[in-house]
């Protein structure tokens, strides 16, 4: 009985922070998303098209390691009976996709395009079980400065 | 062309289900196919132990040797008088059951039935009781379990729930906790009415040896000022003993069922 409790506790302690935490992020990467938005950034490899001579270039990164709430880890395990969308982790993935891009663009402010954008992602607790599982999403790209 | 930067209106990699109800619909879902896939490996197991002979019982648990810790002597005056309860009340009932009877020392009270004909008593039981009659009942009762192969019936379930666990959620993970629930609740439903059916023949077995059945609430008195009672609702339901209380309660209706009456009881044995 007293498992049970804890294990209710827990279950509603990572749904209500992990909620809220998830849109306070949203509500921070959609404006943060808005303000970087005249930095343009592509996955091509050139400077397209821009007749403008580029007066230096640089390496530019950023990334998030984002965990998973209790809730979602265990509605997780229970999607894993019936197999499907994994809608739990949706969220968590995104978030940290954008935030990474978002901490990239933020490292060049006066960049005036980062070409060449890659993300990456590594899982950090892989295989080791009973454990909290987390993801690193890695963006990089290379920042242009013009003349 | 010209580049115009816009965010997109809609974020299209996020599902925007909600997930209350997704956990609601999945864990119902599991819980009632647990239930099912329990109650078809208890009739199972009951078919089963129809097959299981008590001499085939014996061999097959002969090499089985629990933890010898606080176990007394064979040779100890209290354990042979708990023997010789057992061999006079089981005559009475022409029960042919090979069962020996091993007394721990302990502050526990407790008397269970184990698989191989053991009747393991623990000594707090001898000071909970006090008179003969009432600790024939608790042996009856144990007698009972083997009458009805309780035992046999209670470790099969056991080891299917458990495989059952391990094979869909992987042993020690805290996501078994999550269906403890229904498992707690198949097997205590299922033994209290194992225990009720067994307090029953042992009432049976007290009115045969003594002709009649006082003393058969001893111990359950005894051990009601550690009971909760009724307060607790929930957990009532996840016990596999019914409360001390309402077995009283029950012990009394099957004796007014069953027209037995109580007279004065023996003393107990001076080696107690």
């Amino acid at each position: 009985m007293k498992q049970i409790i804890i294990f209710a506790v827990l279950l509603s302690l990572g749904y209500f922070f992990g909620r809220r935490a998830e849109k306070k992020h949203y509500q921070s990467i959609i404006e943060r998303e808005e303000q970087m938005i005249s930095l343009p950034t592509t996955s091509s490899k050139k400077v397209a098209h821009d007749k403008r001579e580029i007066d230096h270039c640089q390496l530019v990164n950023g990334s998030m390691v984002v965990s998973v709430d209790y809730f979602k880890r265990i509605l997780a395990k229970l999607r894993n009976f019936f197999g499907g969308n994994v809608q739990s982790y949706e969220t968590l993935i995104d978030r940290a996709r954008r935030e990474a891009v978002l901490r990239m663009k933020e490292s060049c402010p006066e960049a005036d395009m980062v070409i060449n954008l890659r993300l990456e992602t590594s899982s950090i607790t892989k295989g080791k079980k009973n454990q909290v599982g987390s993801v690193e999403v890695l963006a990089y790209g290379t920042a242009i400065y013009f003349l | 062309m010209k580049y115009k930067p816009s965010l997109p209106e809609h974020n299209d990699n996020v599902s925007h289900d909600q997930p209350v109800r997704e956990f609601v619909i999945l864990f119902s879902a599991i819980t009632v196919f647990l239930l099912i896939v329990f109650w078809a490996t208890g009739l199972f197991v009951d078919y089963a132990v129809d097959y299981i002979s008590p001499e085939m019982e014996a061999k097959i648990f002969s090499s089985f040797n629990g933890s010898k810790a606080g176990v007394v002597s064979p040779k100890d005056p209290k354990q042979a008088e708990l023997q010789h309860m057992v061999d006079q009340l089981s005559e009475c009932i022409h029960l042919r059951y090979p069962l020996t009877v091993h007394l721990i020392d302990t502050e526990q009270a407790n008397a269970m039935a184990v698989p191989g004909g053991r009747i393991i008593v623990l000594n707090g039981l001898l000071n909970k009781v006090n008179s003969e009659n009432g600790l024939s009942f608790v042996l009856a009762h144990e007698l009972a379990h083997f009458i009805h192969r309780d035992h046999l019936r209670g470790m099969g379930r056991g080891i299917v729930i458990t495989a059952m666990a391990a094979l869909v959620t992987g042993s020690g993970s805290d996501f078994t906790q999550l269906f403890a629930p229904a498992t707690n609740f198949n097997m205590a439903q299922y033994s209290q009415t194992r225990e009720s059916m067994a307090d029953k023949k042992a009432l049976e077995i007290l009115a045969c040896f003594y002709g009649h059945v006082g003393g058969a609430t001893e111990f359950f008195k005894a051990m009601t000022p550690n009971d909760k009672g009724g307060k607790n609702l929930l957990g009532h339901y996840f016990n596999s003993h019914p409360q001390a209380l309402e077995r009283i309660n029950n012990l009394h209706r099957l004796v007014k069922e069953m027209n037995f009456d109580a007279k004065t009881v023996k003393p107990l044995n001076d080696v107690f």
